[in-house]
This record gives C-alpha cells, sequence and structure tokens, in this order.
C-alpha cells in the first residue's frame, strides 16, 4: 500500500490497516465509537470507517457488537432497556448507524498513562516542524494530555530541537505551490544547484529528509536536510504534486544497481544497519558476530558508514569494497601524522 | 461441561460488558456477582462447580483494561475488611471519564495525529494508536497538513521495552552495562527515573542503587536482558526528569571540540548544522555529549575531518581510523 502521508487518510492507513486489531484496540475502539455515535444522530458507515481509518466492515461489526450489549441491570438478565440499542433497518438496508437507547458510557475515555507519555513525546520529537512554532500552544496541548490521562504520563521525553529554517522555507514553498532551490551535497561528494517539487517530509531518528520532485534528474529524490544549503523559495510554479506522484513506502529505496556487500557486524549493532540489510539477506550468527549482506547504491556511502563504526562492522567482500573502505580510514589517519 | 459453556464470546464483547458492568455500578461488583452476570463470564459460569479457570480469565482481563488506563478500582465491603471474596469492584465514572472540559481543536489533532505517526514498532506504537482511536471518538475533523510528513523514530534498543514497563510500574531493574573502554559490562541495580532520547539515542537516567545517586546509560551499552525485580520504589517528581535534561544539556554546552574540516565538504555542510556549533572559517567548535560517539561520528568522515582538540579526542578518531584500516587491510 502506497504511504503517500501527504493525505492523512493513506498515511494513517499504513499504519491501521495493516494488522489486524488486537482485543485491546477492538475495547479501545467500542469505548470510543459509543460516544462518538453519541454525538451524531445520524451517521453514514462509510463517514465513520473515514472518521475511524478502519473498513466499513470493522464500523458494522462494532455497531452490531454495540447493538446487543449492555448491564446486568436489575435483574442481572440483560433485559431490553439494560442494552444499546440501533436502529437495525438504518444499519441493514442504508448502512446508516442511529443510536437509539444507550447505557453505562456517557464520554469519551480517558488516555492512559503510557498512552499520553507516547502523545507527549511523539510533539517533542516533532519540535523542529514549523507547525510547532507556537511553543505556548504546544505547551497547553501537552497539559491537556496530561490532565486528560487516567495517571501522570510515564517519565518519557525527547529533547527538543529548534525550528528548523530550512522545514519552513519547505512548507512555504508547498503553501504557495513553487519550487524550491536549493545548493545540494550529495553522499559522493557533488555540489549542484538543485530545483524541485517538495512532496513530503520523512525522518529517521535524528535525521530529516525531503522527498521531492528534482527538475534536475526529472524524478523523485531523497535529499537529507542537512546536505541543504542556500535553500530559496523561487517563483516557479511546481509541476509534480504530492497527488500525482507515488512514493515509495521506504526511505531508501533498492534500485537494480545497486551493489551487495558483505560484512560482518557485531550482532548488538546490527539493529543500526537494519536499514541496509535487503529482505531475505542470507544471515549466520557466529561468536557474537552476524554475517550478512547490505545494499548500497555506490562505496562512498558505504566507506562513510562503516568508518562511522570502527571495530563493529567490517567488509568482507568484494575486494574493491573493502579496498575503498581501508583507503578512506588510512586517509583520515595519515592527517595526524 | 453444559451446554451453554460452549457458547463462545468474543474476547472484546466480554472485556466490554465488564466494563460497561462496572461503569454501571456506584456500589461496586463482587467477583461472584460478575462472573455469574456478565456476558462473556457467565457462560461460562459453574453454579455448583469450580470456577477457578474463569477467575484468572477474570484476573487477567483487570489487567488488560487497567492498562488502556481504566480505573479500575477494589473497595472492601463493609465489616468484610480482609475477606477477598467480598471485595467489590468498580469503574469510578470521573475518573474514567475525559474531564469535560479538555476538547482538542482541529489544528491540535492534526498534530496529535502527527505525534502518534512518530512509533512505528514496539508497544508504544500501540499506545499511540490506541490514543488515536479516543482522540478521534471526540468527532474532531482534522485539518490536513500542508505537506505531507513521515517521521519516524525508532526504539529499537532491545532495552527499551522492558525499562519502559519497569518506568510504568516503577520496579527496581538490573542490567549489564559496558562502558566504552572497560572490557567487561558491569551489572548496575537501577530505580528508572525517566527514558530521555536525545541526538536520535535512547538514555536511561535513574538511581544507581549500589553506587548512590543518579546516572545516564545508553540502551545501547546494555549488554544483557534487562531483569525486573519485585522491588518497587516510590516515584519520582516530574521535576526528577527535568533536572536529568538540564543536566544533559549543561554535559552538551561544557563539552566542545574543536575540528578542522575540508572546504566544501560533506563534514563541513553537516557538523556545521549539528546543533551549537560555532563556524571560524575551516574551524568548527562542535558540543556533544558522550566522547566515544562523537569519535565514531568524526571517524565517519574520514580525511574531511582534522581533530585540532582535545588531544584524547585527536587520539581516539585517529584510532579508530587506524583500527578500521587494519581491519580492511
Amino acid at each position: 500500500m502506497a504511504s503517500a502521508v501527504g493525505n492523512s487518510k493513506s498515511g494513517k492507513a499504513a499504519r491501521g490497516k495493516a494488522q489486524p486489531l488486537q482485543a485491546q484496540d477492538k475495547l479501545t475502539f467500542l469505548l470510543s465509537l459509543v460516544p462518538y455515535l453519541m454525538d451524531h444522530d445520524r451517521v453514514s458507515v462509510a463517514q465513520t470507517a473515514t472518521h475511524f481509518d478502519m473498513t466499513k466492515e470493522q464500523i458494522r461489526d462494532a455497531v452490531r457488537l454495540i447493538g446487543v450489549s449492555g448491564i446486568p441491570g436489575e435483574t442481572a438478565q440483560y433485559q431490553h432497556e439494560d442494552l444499546f440499542d440501533i436502529s437495525w433497518d438504518d444499519l441493514e438496508e442504508n448502512d446508516q448507524i442511529v443510536l437509539t437507547h444507550r447505557v453505562a458510557i456517557d464520554d469519551s475515555p480517558r488516555f492512559s498513562a503510557r498512552e499520553a507519555a507516547a502523545l507527549i513525546a511523539g510533539l517533542q520529537y516533532l519540535s523542529s516542524l514549523p507547525e510547532h512554532a507556537d511553543r505556548a500552544a504546544i505547551a497547553t496541548l501537552m497539559a491537556k494530555l496530561s490532565r486528560g490521562a487516567s495517571a501522570t504520563p510515564s517519565q518519557l521525553t525527547v529533547q527538543s530541537s529548534g525550528t528548523d529554517e530550512t522545514l519552513a522555507l519547505i512548507r512555504d514553498s508547498v503553501d504557495a505551490g513553487v519550487q524550491l532551490e536549493f545548493d545540494y551535497l550529495n553522499s559522493r561528494g557533488e555540489r549542484e544547484r538543485r530545483r524541485v517539487d517538495p512532496l513530503r517530509i520523512e525522518s529517521l531518528d535524528a535525521d530529516w529528509y525531503l522527498r521531492a520532485w528534482c527538475h534536475l534528474r526529472e524524478a523523485v529524490r531523497t535529499f537529507r536536510l542537512d546536505r541543504i544549503s542556500n535553500p530559496v523559495v523561487t517563483t516557479e510554479p511546481i509541476t509534480h504534486g504530492a497527488a500525482d506522484v507515488k512514493l515509495p513506502d521506504t526511505l531508501f529505496e533498492g534500485s537494480a544497481d545497486d551493489l551487495i556487500v558483505t560484512i560482518d557486524v557485531a550482532t548488538s549493532a546490527a539493529p543500526l544497519l537494519a536499514d541496509y540489510i535487503p529482505d531475505g539477506a542470507v544471515t549466520v550468527e557466529k561468536d557474537g558476530r552476524l554475517r550478512t549482506s547490505v545494499r548500497v547504491s555506490h562505496y562512498h556511502g558505504l566507506k562513510r558508514l562503516i568508518a562511522s563504526m570502527p571495530g563493529v562492522a567490517i567488509v568482507i567482500g568484494p575486494l574493491d569494497a573493502r579496498a575503498a573502505v581501508r583507503e578512506w580510514a588510512a586517509a583520515g589517519a595519515s592527517r595526524y601524522q | 461441561m453444559s451446554a451453554a459453556a460452549q457458547v463462545r464470546v468474543p474476547v472484546e464483547e466480554r472485556l466490554f460488558s465488564l466494563v460497561l458492568a462496572l461503569l454501571a455500578t456506584e456500589a461496586g461488583l463482587t467477583k461472584n456477582e460478575i462472573l455469574s452476570t456478565v456476558q462473556g463470564y457467565r457462560q461460562r459460569y459453574s453454579n455448583s462447580g469450580d470456577n477457578s479457570n474463569l477467575e484468572r480469565q477474570f484476573e487477567r482481563d483487570k489487567d488488560d483494561i487497567r492498562e488502556l488506563g481504566v480505573p479500575l478500582e477494589t473497595l472492601e465491603s463493609p465489616g468484610q475488611v480482609g475477606n477477598n471474596q467480598n471485595l467489590r469492584y468498580r469503574i469510578p465514572r470521573g475518573d474514567y471519564e475525559l474531564p469535560s472540559d479538555i476538547s482538542f481543536s482541529p489544528e491540535e489533532t492534526t498534530l496529535l495525529n502527527l505525534a502518534a505517526m512518530v512509533w512505528r514498532e514496539g508497544s508504544i506504537s500501540g499506545e499511540s494508536r490506541r490514543a488515536i482511536l479516543k482522540l478521534r471518538s471526540l468527532g474532531v475533523v482534522t485539518d490536513e497538513p500542508v505537506i505531507g510528513y513521515a517521521p519516524r523514530l525508532r526504539v529499537q534498543d532491545v532495552a527499551f521495552e522492558p525499562l519502559s514497563a519497569a518506568l510504568d510500574k516503577h520496579v527496581i531493574i538490573r542490567f549489564g552495562y559496558l562502558k566504552p573502554g572497560e572490557q567487561e559490562a558491569r551489572t548496575r541495580t537501577i530505580a528508572p527515573i525517566a527514558l530521555i532520547q536525545r541526538e536520535g539515542r535512547w538514555i536511561l537516567h535513574g538511581q544507581d542503587q549500589d553506587a548512590g545517586g543518579t546516572r545516564n546509560f545508553l540502551l545501547r551499552r546494555i549488554v544483557t536482558p534487562v531483569t525486573t525485580t519485585n522491588t518497587r520504589y516510590a516515584p519520582f517528581p516530574a521535576s526528577a526528569m527535568e533536572a536529568a535534561k538540564a543536566e544533559l544539556d549543561e554535559i552538551w554546552d561544557r563539552r566542545s571540540a574543536v575540528v578542522e574540516v575540508e572546504p566544501g565538504s560533506d563534514a563541513s555542510t553537516r557538523l556545521a548544522k549539528r546543533p551549537g556549533t560555532t563556524v571560524d572559517g575551516n574551524l568548527l567548535t562542535l558540543h556533544y555529549s558522550d566522547f566515544d560517539l562523537l569519535a565514531d561520528e568524526l571517524a565517519g568522515f574520514g580525511p574531511e575531518v582534522l581533530v585540532a582538540s582535545p588531544p584524547e579526542l585527536r587520539t581516539a578518531v585517529r584510532n579508530r581510523l587506524l583500527r578500521t584500516a587494519a581491519d580492511h587491510g
């Protein structure tokens, strides 16, 4: 499934629909759906499905279950007045939901301490986004999450970084529908002036990336934000919008020209290389080290990566990949003589 | 086993019915009342026989429900203090419901949706997914962000999961920690105070039970499985986490190195963009938290970087480069 996170619907789909709901998720959904239905006298299954990012069948199943659920009541027999009721004809014939009787639930549930903590830490992580420029508003939002939790949110925190100027310019160029121009130094060490139509901003831990249509290459390219300098919002209209381009799910796409390199890596450090290990790579563990393969587009990136993991990752083959790493490290060391 | 015992009620129906029943009761229900009357239990309840399986089921269900933030409480029956069979269970409405004065604007809802997207793995992704379901129950329609975002923060350190669980339950944990330069991991016994993410790396801040005082541990240097003890500790105030963050900021400010970068190189572009870096021609003053992580990072730049100071960092980077060259000889 394409995850064009530009429209939040498919972005969420990449998270939600891919996996079947567990019992705890289903319970949370039922407890969340009831107040939503209480606030809507009549709502279509389709609209509810869109709102909750679920399939229509998941909505119908949940509504049917709510329609027969309730409390034991005075008689402990689940009498009619002790149960929720819905307009069954509206559901079965019109695909509409009308809640006609409710019990027990009056309002939305609180967040759990860990749920609130996850959202608060997520907000902290995103503090460099231009949407977060209003720090006071973000602080208010975090306070509301804390107050809306059933217990003090767990002590989980992400160090905030300042608002990123490049991110703000990217947003401005999308807002105005115009191209962005900047100097870009690629991992081969080549510097070029690029003009792009920004499509999506992605991140992985401390690193931020721009996915964009590159007018120089006439293709979608991924740019590391910390390799961009002198960005300028142009007056040239974009030719490719987020809706026109299907972006691949993964940040690092494989290409037919990729080189496969065999490496030994300390087992404990292997997760650091997970994004480079292609699906189906043969991996053998021996004495706390893993022999596996990584996929790289050229050795310029590889030599930097391996040199930043001294003693932890070693290239086994091919020989010219080993040589590229050796020469890079030796050239670095020789500067200290 | 009776015919009724064969009726299979789905798990979510049993849990949903339990929450409804406990929300609806003021006085609380005894375990026996729950097992004999609530949908999903009553079908399997035996009036005469042994209900121990069902009781165990109820214990697990209680844990599952509490994990979702539902405040399931127990009351002792008047005059029956200490009698477990007569404990009464209920969910107090005020603690269950989101306070009515809390609402979220469309802009806020958009930001929270993005915040939830940050987590794609581990139990924290499930927690953020459930938080978003609860948020959506408020019916707020979100704004589309101007540009699409796909943020992702990984929790790939295996220690993350047990540490965050221990932090939540306030239990002391034990793990082997390998400090750079030491040959053997040393066992640490820690009361967790906070999990802090800095520069893409997770740090445990905790109180060392043997050494006394607080310490920071990089999760990636935890080299053994984390053992959870049964010893609970009194929760630390939120100010303890703020103090830890301030201390980390202070360390960052205090530690600095000067490097010479090759003009126009990857190192010159990227290192100049590190937070707090000052640029003076080709000389950059960098700030850092961890000496060894900085040395690794600088070694990756090969000949594009020459460390000017401190001398220990020069030596460390040079040794790393020599090691890599030798490993690939």
